[in-house]
């Protein structure tokens, strides 16, 4: 093959893997709200107060660590607001029930379990509080 | 699970990923270029690194290394040192990658699948060294729900 196509591929390869590279950081965070019923009832997760952040974490999973931070502290400064973080490591039964394919992965369960919202990915703290506010105002 | 006195610069990570990702363009390149042998060669280098940080640990990462005593003095101190246990996990899933390419691409007729695992591999280095993407996030549970992992350490159901 000729220089000039060698050239070509390579960039062409980079720039994928750059397109892939934004894509996923334009996605990762985000905050979805889910409208079905299905509620979190796990003795790991004793819910009290008016919501709570359930966060699933690995040991094999980096923004876990400051995930635990900025929910903690939203949860510190809100009231009735709680933080549960669960390591999914060694459960994979939880995994399957939530279909958690990926960590961090947090879902906003409002007084009665019920998930209100999901988030894939490193939740952005004002994102987080915004979604609380609906759900606490609801 | 994190402790600092444990922890690792997380761009030390980011920078071996930098290298490896330039490393396997390379190979990419040598191979086009009809240098197999050649590519081969560098290919092999690259997935026994890969190895070296998965059994060793990244702790002990011969580029992690570097960075220490090289680079890092050269920067501000890191704002937060994390937990060596994902970029590990991330070396081990390097080390499969590559290994699975590297031993196919030695049976005649499939010896495409060198560039192919050099090409997958890549985009996993330039991801992580970029956009500090955690290959143990996104991969992890999908490997134990599918059952290649963590099925030893499995809990029945919850009630």
């Amino acid at each position: 093959m000729n220089p000039v196509a060698v050239v070509a591929i390579l960039s062409g390869l980079v720039a994928f893997a750059a397109a892939l590279g934004l894509l996923w950081k334009s996605r990762t965070g985000r905050v979805r709200t889910t409208n079905s019923a299905n509620s979190v009832d796990l003795p790991e997760v004793p819910l009290a107060g008016r919501a709570t952040l359930l966060q699933f974490s690995t040991e094999v999973c980096a923004p876990c660590v400051p995930t635990r931070r900025v929910l903690g502290q939203i949860a510190e400064s809100t009231d009735g607001v709680t933080h549960v973080d669960l390591d999914l490591t060694h459960r994979p039964d939880i995994a399957a029930r939530f279909n958690v394919l990926q960590t961090p992965t947090t879902l906003i369960l409002d007084r009665a379990g019920v998930i209100r919202a999901r988030i894939g990915g490193a939740p952005r703290q004002a994102d987080v509080r915004a979604a609380l506010e609906t759900i606490l105002a609801a | 699970m994190t402790d600092s006195t444990k922890g690792i610069d997380p761009r030390g990570p980011r920078f071996g990923a930098a290298i490896t990702g330039v490393l396997l363009l390379v190979v990419i390149g040598l191979w086009l270029s009809g240098l197999t042998v050649a590519a081969l060669i560098v290919f092999a280098y690259i997935t026994l690194v890969f190895a070296w940080g998965a059994f060793a640990g990244v702790k002990r990462h011969p580029y992690g290394l570097f960075f220490k005593a090289v680079i890092r003095p050269r920067l501000s101190p890191p704002t937060e040192l994390e937990d060596p246990t994902p970029p590990t996990f991330a070396q081990g899933v390097g080390l499969v990658i590559t290994l699975i390419g590297l031993l196919l691409s030695l049976i005649p007729g499939v010896e495409l699948a060198l560039p192919i695992a050099a090409a997958l591999a890549f985009i996993a280095a330039f991801l992580n060294s970029v956009f500090a993407y955690c290959l143990g996030c996104q991969i992890y549970l999908l490997l134990v729900r599918i059952g290649l992992l963590g099925r030893k350490h499995g809990t029945p159901a919850a009630a």
